[in-house]
């Protein structure tokens, strides 16, 4: 598959190794082109790395990654695209502006309009002449957004764009990313914040260790991952016979009652099963899983912390 | 591709010339340099009006534990009983005197010399001789603080995002940095000039044998070696910043190298004759081959022009070559510096 066929960016078998350390596995991944793709993983998952492979910064130990269907690290390809990757960086002795105004000539992304346009919509107009090295968290991360969109790239990576902000530049931000992923351009969001994820992101990908573990729209993910409460009569043979249904994923005793992942579109046949077995259900409900706890579950960490679930 | 790098280079003089320390290393180029003229003015001066000067050590003194002093031929010879020194032997100032008569045959052109060395075009020579080998040292911090500073900022990361190239990024760096030292270089002679004039109709009219040999072509020639002499420590510092992704290790390098390398060749020529073919191969020892300047602290002869060129080509080449296949190869990770 290519870019005409809807993909940004693709990856096939793509390898890093730093020594013994595999810090991505074989990633094959399609990002498709427009709207907003969350890019998730713990702390060490291979977020970064992916990143730094596809914009040229980190060499592939093998594989493949290709962005508009050309070498990702090609600086052809590479002026298209717009990046924020982990903290911003900046001239310290340079104001915010001389900084955008560089970055900008450099790339020779837009004109110098742009960088007070950008400055503007990043609210930093009012700081422009200060030097960077004057600048908060927030108004860092602010310039970082600002430079990554120089140039109106088709392909934007924004790397934890809320980090330092407070909440009011929390929602404004939300509210910039969403405006980018519209009208063809692509924003792929790296955040360990996966309430704002959800709000933002059309598609996900779910990094652990290294590999790929979860990707398609964030909807499809969570009913995949929905679940049931069930109280029955009998719960241990109920969490028997649930346990050796194939299309049961996992079924576990909590609050006093069942918890079984499974399709909620499967409830009519828990009963009718149970019931053929002599277990009848008290209580059927359906559960809607957060992208955090899908997150938590499938990783098997904390989303903020990166610690893996005592 | 040239384009591309024409362009960066641009840029990366937007961002050089907005920082305090290249203006700094300037005004410390132009204060050497004019300590080159000013200080051949009073020395011509001197000898003009002391004809000379002789020491006189402690022990030839008749009031014991003195410090040495000096005595002036012009006052020796004069004849003048006021003018003698009172205080010594005339035994002494006799064969002081004597001293005195050998110098004054070579004084007219010790006269010509001084006044040469800080009239144009005899002055830019002088100049370039002073300012030489501090060049080489802060062209050495710059280049250093130039690259360092993307590895120490992190800013290596968002400048290749840009998708400029690593080699034609690094390239603009080192063009930038070779454009500074040249225009480093002639505005430091330019300020020599208008010391030379002022100097000039301050000394008045030259002496005798004052009629001066060096001539523009000199001073173009050595412009060209003072400068082709700066870019293989380019290529020294820009080597070292890019192994140890540091400006700090780039700046140790570039100012201890210099003195470091005069060290060995003194100490190590000494214990073993063969080491002076050794050190003909050495890089400071062939750029003051190459500009002809002195031995330094390790002295001896320094290798011909031809031998230093030749080697301080290979110097930049090697250097260079594997500063730009590490800075291409190697990946940028880390915020801080991990570059």
């Amino acid at each position: 598959m290519n870019s005409q066929n809807g993909h940004v960016i693709e990856t096939t078998e793509l390898t890093k190794r730093y020594g013994d350390v595999v810090a991505v596995d074989r990633l094959t991944l399609r990002v498709p082109r427009g709207g907003v793709f969350g890019f998730l993983g713990p702390n060490g998952s291979g977020k970064t790395t992916t990143m730094g492979m596809l914009l040229g910064l980190v060499h592939p130990t093998s594989g493949e990654a290709r962005i508009f269907g050309d070498p990702a690290r090609h600086p052809a390809t590479l002026r298209r695209v717009g990046a924020m990757v982990e903290t911003p960086t900046f001239y310290p002795y340079l104001s915010g502006r001389a900084n955008l105004l560089y970055f900008q000539g450099i790339g020779r992304r837009g004109t110098p309009a742009d960088v007070d346009r950008l400055l503007e919509l990043v609210d930093l107009g009012k700081r422009a002449e200060s030097k960077y090295s004057t600048y908060s968290l927030g108004m860092k991360q602010r310039l970082g957004i600002a430079c990554a969109l120089l140039g109106d790239p088709e392909l934007v990576f924004l790397d934890e764009p809320t980090n330092g902000l407070d909440p009011a530049g929390v929602v404004e931000v939300r509210e910039l990313i969403r405006d980018l992923g519209k009208g063809g351009r692509t924003v792929i969001l790296s955040s360990h914040l996966l309430a704002e994820t959800e709000l933002v992101c059309d598609n996900v990908a779910v990094l652990s260790r290294g590999k790929l573990i979860a990707q398609g729209s964030i909807q499809e993910l969570l009913r995949q991952h929905d679940g049931l409460r069930l109280r029955t009569t009998d719960d241990s043979k109920a969490r028997a016979l649930l346990a050796g249904m194939r299309w049961v994923e996992h079924v576990e005793h909590q609050d006093g009652g069942l918890m079984v992942t499974a399709s909620q579109a499967r409830a009519w046949e828990i009963s009718r099963e149970l019931a053929l077995q002599q277990v009848y259900v008290n209580e059927l409900t359906p559960v809607h899983r957060s992208l955090e706890e899908f997150f938590m579950e499938i990783t098997g960490t904390d989303p903020a912390t990166g610690k893996e679930r005592s | 591709m040239i384009g591309n790098v024409a362009n960066l280079t641009r840029w990366e003089w937007f961002k050089l010339r907005r920082r305090w320390m290249l203006w700094i290393l300037l005004v410390f180029a132009i204060l050497f340099a004019q300590l080159a003229v000013w200080g051949q003015f009073f020395s011509y001066q001197n000898l003009q009006t002391t004809g000379g000067e002789l020491t006189v050590p402690a022990s030839l003194q008749q009031q014991q534990g003195r410090a040495p002093r000096t005595v002036a031929c012009n006052d020796l010879l004069s004849g003048v009983a006021s003018r003698q020194p009172a205080d010594l032997d005339p035994q002494v100032v006799a064969g002081l005197a004597a001293q005195c008569r050998q110098q004054a045959a070579t004084l007219p052109a010790r006269l010509g010399r001084a006044y040469q060395g800080f009239t144009l075009p005899g002055s830019v020579s002088t100049a370039l001789g002073i300012v030489q080998t501090l060049a080489l040292i802060l062209i050495a911090i710059l280049t250093a603080s130039a690259i360092g500073i993307d590895y120490g900022a992190g800013t290596l990361r968002s400048a290749l995002t840009q998708g400029i190239g690593r080699w034609p990024y690094l390239t603009a760096k080192v063009i930038t940095i070779a454009i500074i030292a040249l225009l480093g270089l002639v505005v430091a002679l330019g300020t020599v000039a208008i010391s030379s004039v002022i100097a000039t109709a301050i000394a008045g009219a030259a002496p005798p044998t004052g009629a001066t040999t060096a001539t523009w072509s000199d001073a173009g020639i050595a412009l060209w070696k003072a400068w082709s002499s700066v870019l293989p420590y380019v290529a020294l510092t820009t080597f070292v910043t890019v192994v140890a992704r540091s400006s700090a290790a780039g700046m140790a390098i570039g100012l201890g190298y210099y003195f470091a390398e005069q060290l060995i060749v003194a100490l190590f020529s000494n214990l073993f004759s063969w080491f002076q073919n050794v050190a003909d191969f050495f890089l400071v020892r062939n750029i003051s081959g190459w500009t002809g300047g002195s031995g330094g602290l390790a002295g001896g002869t320094l290798p011909d022009q031809t031998h230093a060129i030749l080697v301080l080509a290979v110097y930049t080449l090697v250097l260079g070559g594997i500063a730009f296949w590490l800075f291409e190869r190697r990946d940028v990770q880390g915020a801080t510096g991990g570059g």
